[in-house]
């Protein structure tokens, strides 16, 4: 156990300061000036083979078409391949923001306009001009959707006032207040926001989630599909993007996460790449000669969330007493052959802004590896708060997953052993835990929660926000509401950078749940495929389009 | 006769409205609903009540349930059994192209149960005690007492690790290539015939056991008739019986266990699809699914009491 402790705690430092360098380099770099903007377009690279068939295995099938709509990588990761975006993500280093369908843009000085100049002679699948107007119109879409169509990434553009087509190739975006550049330029290169064509939505008044193979601009083209099985593309000939995609066709095989069949159909080659495999695969992958295994963090976080509203859990020394008892090394541990975690806090631990995780598990309470410290302040917590004899009968919504069954158990015995909190746990189907979590059917749950995008003003708002869509905890804090109003609002990258240190330290003394773990991505390949490294992705939503991707036999 | 097929028929007819009846309920009393496998946990986090409503209307759900049901009864009339929730598939469609896979699975496994179960049930029957027959009580309790999905998963394992071997990804139906489907059906047919098959030895045994102790068993070797003739022509047929009811009853047992079973190999069938679906709650496949496995375990039970009097002439029907 230690030894893959160790290797863990290696590894995980490692990413940390590679990303956390990039991300040095990338808040450094000024927003692309027209002519380095066009520079940075992705080219086609002249030493990669043209042709052969790509082989991805990817989560299981969506459950509608509308990508929009959807918030699972089941969407992304199948129909991604055949949509662009405004920008993107370089798919090298899947963090850089490069041009995609706009060639270039401008932010004004008060960042209160974005405009984008669009590429000209794209056509959609179907034949038809890419102009301004269906850039309005998916945005439109996602920042004001109609009646009937939910889409999560709406809050991301909740400063947009108005989109204006300036002439058939620019658009502007015009905000009421400034945000912080990065946030709007992250939330614009989103994978989730894919263009599609006008006509598309007023022809099926704006939901798309039962319209297969709506026409995109993307490298690849709808060709066929079988539901829970496979959907195939083939290369699109006239891809604005000379010389790209290389690859002629693309088979996207829908797969349950994590599961021995996907290892199974990548180790015996029924799959030229997997994502999302389960530890076990991914070690086996790794050993294996002609494969090779990377992992990345995902924008998931797993988390205890404690029902404020019940006494004595509104009192946050108890809550911190709780957060303290967690051996967060060992929670990680006990699900190590179902699904790669890491430690970390109430920030995502591997993003730019929030405390280096070095810093965390050597430095801070209740993230460290020996836990006495903080289980010696936890019990002075209880005893303060007026608990020293422990709780008895707290309720635990169990989320029915595997790693939740596992970590409940475990959880139940760290603080039954450290404060004699006893917990009964009540293990539902996962629809039914977000309905009671909603309706505060539980004193203890554990679940996970995810955001479109590692900034903090995604999610601050919604996990921690008052009324936030998964504050489930029903916590509230004036303090760290008006920080996280502030964090929002703020455009200053240092100033921001520090308020978040601040909103972190409010997070700890008062926690509004207990951080389990982050997830991590643990993807495979053989290595026939080139391309592609995913090691320095930031999750599993941006970079999925397999246009730089090539296949040498 | 006809009679008593009319009556076995409205046997079955009333018997499947029951099913449809429980299978309906059962699924719309259930907690939960399809909107987090629709929307995602940070979509289904972030509708709003209203918008929930308004989606659940726009699936059908929010109808009061005699007019859901009826409209369910009407689609079944008409052949369409409706569409998926989330896709739009019609169920008639999955149906069609899965349930083929699935339907070979259960022949398959049936004929793997008989060709194992008999031989092994006359060997027990005619040498009882003896060590052949230990060795065939043994191993039928043997995979009896193992559960097809268990044994299944090992034999995925096994044939992966050793010879780096799994089966095709997408359903490949028998006249697209023959030993695709071969590789894709054979692994499930085999696990679950040899579960049905040690019922079936075992019946098979006990059954024998009583009539090789008849008069005419002992006359007919009275007669000089050889061993194989005494058995295929006058002890076997009129064994057979019990182990006919009982391949019935058992081919119910394939059905519920191919849902597993298939699930283990990773087998695109419609047990797959019925997993998939339970977890989706897409309720208009699911009730769909499991009404068709129940008319198929009806339609065999029926068939099987008809069977009867093929078997044996002194069975007439009122």
């Amino acid at each position: 156990m230690s030894r893959h402790a160790d290797l863990d705690r290696r590894t995980f430092l490692k990413r940390v300061g590679a990303a956390g360098a990039g991300a040095v380099i990338a808040s450094r770099l000024p927003a692309p000036d027209p002519a380095s903007a066009q520079d940075a377009t992705v080219k086609a690279d002249p030493s990669a083979r043209r042709g052969g068939t790509l082989r991805f295995g990817v989560h299981t099938a969506p459950a509608h078409f509308d990508v929009h709509q959807s918030g699972t990588v089941a969407n992304i990761g199948a129909q991604s391949p055949m949509y662009d975006y405004l920008i993107r993500r370089d798919p090298r280093d899947g963090q850089t923001i490069i041009p995609d369908l706009a060639q270039r843009w401008e932010i004004s000085p008060d960042g209160k306009k974005y405009t984008f100049h669009l590429r000209r002679g794209v056509k959609f699948h179907d034949g038809a001009d890419f102009t301004a107007e269906d850039v309005k119109a998916t945005y439109e879409r996602i920042a004001s959707p109609p009646k009937g169509v939910v889409i999560p990434r709406t809050p991301l553009f909740s400063a947009v006032t108005d989109i204006v087509a300036l002439d058939p190739y620019r658009i502007e975006f015009r905000l009421k207040e400034a945000r912080p550049r990065p946030f709007m330029l992250g939330a614009f290169a989103s994978g989730w926001n894919i263009i599609v064509r006008k006509k598309t939505l007023e022809d099926n008044a704006g939901n798309l989630r039962q319209v297969m193979a709506y026409p995109g601009t993307g490298p690849f083209r709808h060709v066929s599909r079988k539901d829970k099985e496979v959907w195939i593309m083939e290369r699109n000939p006239d891809y604005w993007n000379k010389g790209l995609p290389y690859v002629d066709r693309l088979e996207v095989y829908h797969m349950p996460p994590f599961s021995p069949e996907l290892g199974s159909a990548l180790l015996t080659g029924k799959l030229d790449y997997g994502r999302l495999l389960d530890p076990v695969s991914w070690r086996k992958a790794k050993e294996t000669p002609g494969m090779t295994a990377a992992e990345f963090p995902q924008s998931v976080i797993q988390a205890v969330f404690i029902n404020n509203k019940k006494a004595p859990l509104g009192d946050p020394r108890v809550r911190r007493a709780m957060h303290l008892a967690l051996d967060r090394h060992a929670l990680v541990d006990v699900v190590r052959d179902v699904a790669p975690m890491l430690v970390g806090g109430f920030v995502y631990p591997f993003h730019e802004l929030s405390t280096p995780a070095a810093e965390l598990v050597s430095k801070r309470l209740g993230y460290q590896k020996d836990t006495k410290a903080a289980v010696q302040e936890a019990k002075r917590l209880m005893a303060e708060a007026g608990h020293a004899g422990g709780i008895k009968n707290l309720t635990f919504l169990v989320r029915d997953a595997a790693t939740f069954k596992l970590w409940s158990v475990a959880i139940q015995a760290m603080l039954k052993e450290t404060l004699n909190i006893e917990t009964n746990l009540r293990t539902v189907q996962i629809s039914q835990w977000f309905e009671e979590a909603a309706a505060g059917n539980f004193d203890l749950g554990i679940s996970a929660i995810v955001s479109t995008l590692m900034d903090p003003s995604d999610y601050f708002s919604a996990w921690y926000g008052k009324d936030g869509p998964q504050n489930y905890s029903n916590w509230t804090n004036p303090a760290f509401h008006d920080l996280a109003s502030q964090i929002e609002r703020e455009v200053d990258d240092g100033r921001r950078k520090t308020m978040v240190r601040q909103a972190e330290e409010i997070l700890e003394k008062d926690p509004p749940l207990l951080p389990v773990s982050y997830e991590k991505i643990y993807d495979a390949w053989h290595n026939k495929v080139r391309g592609q490294n995913p090691s320095t992705f930031f999750g599993i939503y941006d970079v999925v389009r397999w246009d730089t991707v090539w296949v040498t036999s | 006769m006809r009679k008593y097929l009319l009556r076995r028929a409205a046997f079955g007819l009333s018997t499947l409205i029951g099913v449809s009846l429980i299978i309906f309920v059962v699924l719309r009393i259930l907690p939960g609903d399809p909107l987090v496998a629709m929307f995602g946990l940070e979509g289904f986090a972030k509708l709003a009540p209203d918008d929930r409503a308004r989606i659940m209307e726009d699936l059908g759900l929010s109808d009061p349930l005699p007019v859901q049901y009826a409209r369910w009864m009407h689609d079944i009339t008409t052949g369409s059994l409706g569409r998926s929730f989330f896709r739009g598939e019609k169920v008639s469609e999955i149906i069609l192209h899965r349930g083929p896979l699935s339907a070979e699975i259960g022949l398959l496994a049936v004929l793997i149960s008989w060709l194992v179960g008999l031989p092994v049930g006359i060997i027990s029957a005619f040498r009882p005690n003896s060590l052949s027959d230990n060795v065939a009580r043994s191993l039928s309790i043997l995979f009896l007492a193992i559960p097809g999905f268990w044994l299944g998963m090992l034999i995925v394992l096994a044939t992966l690790f050793w010879f780096n071997y799994k089966t095709p990804l997408v359903v490949v139906h028998l006249w697209q290539d023959p030993w695709a489907n071969l590789q894709l059906i054979v692994g499930p047919a085999i696990v679950l015939g040899l579960g049905q098959g040690a019922y079936i030895a075992r019946m098979a045994r006990s059954c024998l056991l009583e009539v090789i102790r008849e008069d005419y068993v002992r006359t007919a070797r009275a007669k000089g008739l050889k061993e194989a003739l005494v058995v295929m022509r006058h002890a076997l047929p009129n064994a057979l019986l019990p182990v006919i009811t009982l391949s019935g009853i058992l081919m119910g047992f394939v059905l519920g266990g191919s849902v597993a079973v298939e699930q283990a190999f990773g087998v695109p069938g419609l047990g797959r699809a019925l997993v998939v679906a339970v977890i989706e709650r897409d309720t208009i496949v699911v009730q769909n699914l499991v009404m068709l496995y129940a008319v198929i375990f009806v339609f065999i039970n029926v068939a099987v009491d008809l069977s009867y009097a093929w078997l044996d002439p002194r069975i007439r029907y009122r």
